[in-house]
């Protein structure tokens, strides 16, 4: 039997791999035969991470994404220890909710400079020569919040929005050099992030009443996301796949 | 008497990069329709050029640089005391820009992004604080409709402009609580961009497929500025957090 999804052999980098939507990532990768290379801050969770995974030829690198300027040399030492990248998966991010009031420039900043900016940067250093196989698949995590909008959510939203539009473009820019890219739309999702929303707001999340098929799971976005790396959607770029439990349709 | 639905008759208008050719259509059209206009720009000369043809007691001006971040908040602040609280502001500042991503560096990133969206949050955030700006006001921004549709070489103006509207569609939420809304303008191609630098280069980088998309051909400033006058006006008081398209059947 011909299996759609199989990343034998394939390398797969994933930022922002150490919990929620990138380490379940990692490891339904992992399980398809990938040699995943695993990137985030906390070593510890890193370590752990790894633990997970099947398979052996997996690496992981501890680098914090909000130092835009080393990005360069760390895709190369990431591409010297784990070879060519044929998928890069970019779950890096941060929420931030703060009224209109106290969103500082600096604050609107930071949260650019982590959502978008350092994808960019990201995208723009592994598609150098030499640093990814033909038929490299890249797909970013966006939000629901790039397309509705929420009290709170101005920065956020505007830097998810950020990362489509930019996917929209870079894919008619990359496609001479037979690179994809899509990014994955998520609603509410059962994460450590989602928990914390959570308990910020008295347990209450009126985002649920529209999303219809309930809370969602790390592992809907994880094949969703497995599915966009995979040449079974070699024809599919440029694109934001919703991954909401209905949420946009209702 | 005919009811025009678009009067600004007693509005106090803002206009933020007034002095661009779109800027200054766009203050003139508010002063026909009857507002009482407060340009803002950073050149001073042109402000004056244009106050003089105008030659209208209804219009005023100030001059501070809306690209630098640490005058936003005392510059507003002084506007507030020399004019009083606005009904409305229109932002038509911003920057465009061409470049292939492997040059699309973080410096280059984070200047388009200053220009596009952290300025307009800026202008908003410091705007609507009390006595700045009145419950029931209307704020429009200038976006573009690449922020929906994709080009070569425009990463990063595509992806400020996107933001841009994702950001209208937050403070919508947000300031519906004092009845202030926000919209913005999915611009097309129009006269006065076809002068710009960057407008040539794209013209090089996506010919035949991009003009020859704008089903209904260029759009004059005067269009865009009728656009801006819809939505400032209380025709439009329960539409908030759009982002409009105005763009000659580009996107279609």
């Amino acid at each position: 039997m011909q299996q759609l999804i199989s990343f034998k052999e394939k390398v797969i980098l994933i930022t922002g791999a150490s919990a929620g939507i990138g380490q379940q990532t990692a490891i339904l990768l992992s399980n398809l035969g990938a040699k995943v290379l695993l990137l985030a801050t906390n070593e510890d969770k890193l370590i752990e991470t790894l633990g997970l995974l099947n398979g052996t030829g997996h690496h992981y690198f501890c680098y914090d994404l909000s130092n835009l300027e080393e990005i360069e040399r760390k895709v190369k030492e990431i591409v010297n220890q784990g070879g060519k990248i044929d998928g890069f998966v970019n779950c890096v991010g941060i929420r931030s909710r703060r009224p209109l009031t106290l969103l500082s420039i600096k604050e609107v900043r930071h949260v650019m400079d982590i959502n978008f900016g350092s994808y960019i940067e990201l995208i723009r250093c592994i598609t150098k020569k030499g640093n990814f196989n033909s038929g490299l698949s890249i797909v970013g995590v966006s939000s629901i919040a790039a397309q509705a909008g929420g009290p709170g959510v101005t920065a956020y939203a505007a830097s998810k929005a950020a990362v489509d539009a930019a996917v929209r473009c870079l894919s008619k820019e990359l496609a001479p050099k037979n690179i994809r890219l899509n990014t994955v739309v998520p609603s509410q999702i059962n994460t450590p992030e989602y928990a914390k929303l959570l308990q910020m707001n008295g347990g209450v999340d009126n985002v649920l009443n529209r999303q219809y098929l309930g809370l969602g799971e790390a592992e809907d976005v994880a094949n969703a996301i497995a599915f966009l790396l995979s040449p079974a959607s070699k024809f599919i770029t440029g694109i934001s796949l919703p991954v909401d439990g209905g949420y946009l349709s209702s | 008497m005919i009811l025009n639905p678009m009067d600004l008759t007693n509005k106090k208008i803002l206009v933020v990069g007034a002095t661009s050719e779109t800027g200054e259509t766009i203050t003139n059209q508010l002063l026909n329709l009857g507002a009482e206009v407060v340009m803002l720009d950073d050149n001073e000369e042109r402000l004056i050029t244009i106050a003089d043809k105008c030659h209208n007691p209804r219009l005023n001006f100030n001059c501070i640089d809306i690209y630098n971040n640490q005058e936003i908040e005392s510059g507003m602040k002084q506007i507030a005391a020399s004019f009083g609280a606005f009904d409305g502001m229109v932002f038509c500042a911003g920057k465009g820009g061409v470049r292939p991503l492997q040059l699309t560096k973080n410096n280059f990133l984070h200047d388009m992004m200053n220009a596009n969206l952290y300025s307009f949050i800026e202008v908003v955030r410091c705007l609507t604080k009390k006595g700045s700006f009145n419950n029931g006001g209307s704020i429009v921004v200038i976006s573009s409709v690449s922020s929906i549709k994709g080009l070569k070489s425009k990463v990063s103006y595509s992806a400020s402009k996107a933001a841009l509207d994702a950001s209208v569609r937050g403070m919508a939420a947000e300031l519906s609580e004092k009845k202030i809304r926000v919209n913005s303008i999915l611009k097309g191609w129009v006269t006065s961009d076809m002068k710009l630098d960057f407008i040539q280069d794209n013209m090089e980088l996506n010919k035949n497929e991009d003009f020859a998309r704008q089903l209904l051909g260029v759009i004059e400033p005067i269009e865009i500025a009728n656009t801006v006058g819809f939505l400032l006006s209380d025709a439009t008081k329960t539409i908030t957090g759009i982002s409009l398209l105005h763009d000659g059947g580009y996107s279609l």
